[in-house]
């Protein structure tokens, strides 16, 4: 049971770490709380969707998973990655705002992503056309029931996450990015171009989102509110983790799904709280981090 | 310069915005009255809209009270439009799980309570909170509410919600039967006569209880804004260091405005209860929170005529989608979305900012006229 409980908290987290990292890195750079970050996982998952129609199952398969798949992930962080940009050169750009201000635009724009979609696809629910598998045999023994698709999940979150790690150290953006996160103004003066860092930090952080987004449709199924359902959670997430911190939001994520998913383990210990309530107790988190260390886990830089 | 003793004077002091607004009431409105003399809007239909718009007024003059005033960013409307409206079910319904059956004025009562109650639940943690911080922690526990309701079943039936709410003047002494003896009225023949039976004058009715909660609250807010408690929130909200160094307990304030906002908005839910006599988790869906968001940045932060402008301008939105031949969900986040993208990129103050109406008439100077001589005509360093 907790084994089985922690494997499914495993695979939501990485899910979550994937949008948290996105909204985290945006909070660094442009200093806001982009309320549309959970919007841009539906597109990314709406373009996968698309796109693995099209293209369809390409021969061979890895975890279960068609190559039409792995080429629908990509389209969905491209396109997800290309609406970032086009957003941020056509709305954001210019606009003499505080940071409250770019929040409501955000909260607009998120709408008008959601509007777009629902608009193509209709409020119903739908599903990639990728044949639902059964758990794992070999790990069935344990208690763990898991299929190949959530491993699936969890490598690709792990290769993203790593690679992230590796450009964010070891590479010369990384570096420019890591310096603008934590003074704008000193960046600029050293000579960064800090408007092409900032394009930068919306492809990355909008083409994770956009990989998320696509993992949330093959977790569960694709509506067009799932990323703004999810999207408190990772707000959760990355509050715990402490906002504006990358690595700060990989740990956050990944307490906050594997919370999430134990909350059935509380009535076991005799505790009268449901698994209806696993969201609640992830906000409730969230407000307590924020009241006694606001600054998250990890502490504020990067 | 009023509008009664020296028309053309009151007209020259408009802004433009203020005009342009004017002229827009004057033309929906002649709209309105052409649909409604033509029979392409049923009277009765038009009095439930007029309600929706004082609804919708209502929450606006609450948010503006919290956010317009005091700069505080409160994500929980929804949460408190509902808790008002599920207040006052629970109490008076025939269908409540708990106590039920109860007068309506009860229900206003107790409705207000649960507001002043859940106010204290979320302000007490989140109003010390960073500006950004308080948005996300208020949706978020606007949320935990929201959860709260629709699984609660022996509280509050659940996602099945609760019927059988009585109209607001069940068990008032003459109101209760008013709609019933009033008589039916006809006018014109045939099948495109108008029809005025009882329930045009239950909605009319309705329409006199939110016009009365919308009047009270505009005369009560703009009393408390011009006073000097408004004037102290107006300081936090610029600046609320310089407040904390004079001395004012701000987050005391903060609390204050926070909890006079939140009744307000919880009034509007016992309308919406009250009329539509049904309510249901999905009352407290984030949407409404929106909805209302973009009604106070519409109108302008701060200004209470904003406010019932807001209002209005929402209802038209949500109710005039119905109209168009495609899907009315999406596009009404589309206009939502496009509104708030449009009015923060080229008007982020709203239409109908706050001018002279924060303060008392007598206390405004005159502008100093120019000295004629002695004045330099360029400052030290101008080209």
């Amino acid at each position: 049971m907790v084994l089985d409980l922690l494997a499914s908290g495993l695979v939501f987290s990485s899910i979550i770490v994937l949008g948290s990292i996105g909204l985290s890195l945006v909070y660094s750079i442009a200093n806001f709380a982009n309320f549309a970050h959970g919007d841009t996982m539906t597109i990314g998952a709406y373009t996968s969707l698309v796109t693995f129609g099209a293209v369809g199952g390409l021969g061979g398969s890895v975890l279960g998973l068609p190559f039409g798949f792995f080429v629908a992930l990509l389209a969905g962080i491209a396109v997800a990655a290309l609406v970032a940009v086009v957003t941020e050169k056509l709305v954001y750009d210019g606009m003499d705002l505080d940071s409250i201000g770019l929040l409501i635009v955000s909260i607009g724009l998120a709408f008008i992503y959601r509007a777009v979609i629902q608009l193509g696809f209709s409020a119903q629910s739908t599903r990639y056309g990728i044949q639902a598998l059964r758990p794992i045999e070999a790990l069935l023994p344990y208690g763990v029931r898991v299929t190949q698709h959530d491993v699936a999940i969890v490598v690709s979150a792990a290769v993203l996450v790593t690679g992230l790690h590796v450009l964010l150290q070891y590479s010369d953006l990384g570096r420019k990015m890591r310096a603008m996160a934590d003074n704008p103004d000193l960046a600029r003066v050293s000579g960064i171009r800090t408007d092409r860092i900032k394009l930068w930090t919306w492809v990355i952080g909008a083409g994770l989102a956009g990989a998320g987004g696509a993992f949330l449709g093959l977790y569960s199924q694709l509506t067009p509110r799932m990323g703004f359902n999810l999207l408190l959670l990772i707000f959760a997430a990355v509050i715990l983790g402490g906002i504006g911190s990358v690595y700060g939001a990989m740990l956050g994520g990944f307490l906050i799904g594997v919370i999430n998913q134990m909350t059935p383990l509380l009535s076991q210990i005799g505790i009268p709280i449901g698994i209806e309530y696993a969201d609640a107790i992830a906000f409730v988190i969230m407000v307590v981090v924020l009241l006694f260390r606001p600054n998250g886990i990890a502490g504020e830089a990067t | 310069m009023s509008l009664t003793t020296d028309p053309k004077g009151y007209w020259t002091d408009l802004t433009v915005a203020e005009k342009g607004v004017s002229v827009g009431v004057v033309l929906f409105a002649a709209a309105l009255l052409f649909s409604l003399l033509t029979g392409g809007l049923a009277p009765t239909y038009f009095l439930y809209l007029v309600g929706l718009a004082g609804m919708y007024a209502l929450l606006s003059l609450g948010l503006n009270s919290q956010w317009g005033f005091s700069g505080l960013i409160n994500f929980s409307v929804a949460a408190f439009f509902g808790i008002g409206a599920y207040g006052t079910a629970l109490a008076s319904a025939s269908g409540s799980p708990i106590a039920g059956g109860l007068p309506p004025v009860v229900g206003l009562l107790a409705a207000l309570a649960l507001a002043t109650m859940l106010a204290l639940f979320i302000g007490i943690p989140t109003l010390r909170l960073r500006a950004d911080y308080l948005a996300i922690a208020s949706i978020g526990l606007a949320e935990v509410v929201r959860i709260i309701v629709r699984n609660q079943d022996d509280w509050t039936n659940g996602s099945a919600g609760v019927r059988g709410i009585p109209s607001f003047f069940e068990g008032w002494p003459v109101l209760e039967t008013l709609p019933e003896t009033l008589p039916t009225l006809v006018f014109g023949s045939g099948p495109g006569a108008t029809v005025l039976n009882a329930p045009f004058w239950q909605a009319l009715l309705n329409v006199g209880l939110v016009l009365a909660f919308v009047g009270l609250c505009y005369l009560v807010l703009r009393r408390a804004h011009r006073s000097p408690w408004g004037r102290v929130l107006r300081t936090i909200r610029s600046d609320e260091d310089l407040a904390r160094a004079l001395g004012k307990n701000t987050y005391g304030f903060k609390m204050q405005s926070f909890v006079l906002g939140s009744l307000i908005m919880a009034l509007a839910g016992v309308f919406y209860a009250h009329l539509n006599l049904y309510v249901s988790p999905g009352d407290l869906d984030p949407i409404t929170t929106f909805y209302v968001w973009v009604a106070v940045i519409l109108g302008g932060s701060g200004s209470n005529r904003g406010a019932l402008f807001g209002g209005v301008v929402i209802v038209a939105i949500r109710e005039g989608t119905r109209a168009l031949p495609v899907d009315a969900a999406p596009m009404r986040l589309l206009f939502i979305g496009l509104i708030i993208v449009f009015l923060m990129r080229f008007r982020p103050q709203g239409v109908l900012p706050p001018q002279k109406e924060l303060i008392w008439p007598g206390t405004v100077d005159e502008t100093p006229q120019q000295p004629d001589s002695g004045v330099r005509e360029t400052k030290a360093g101008e080209q």
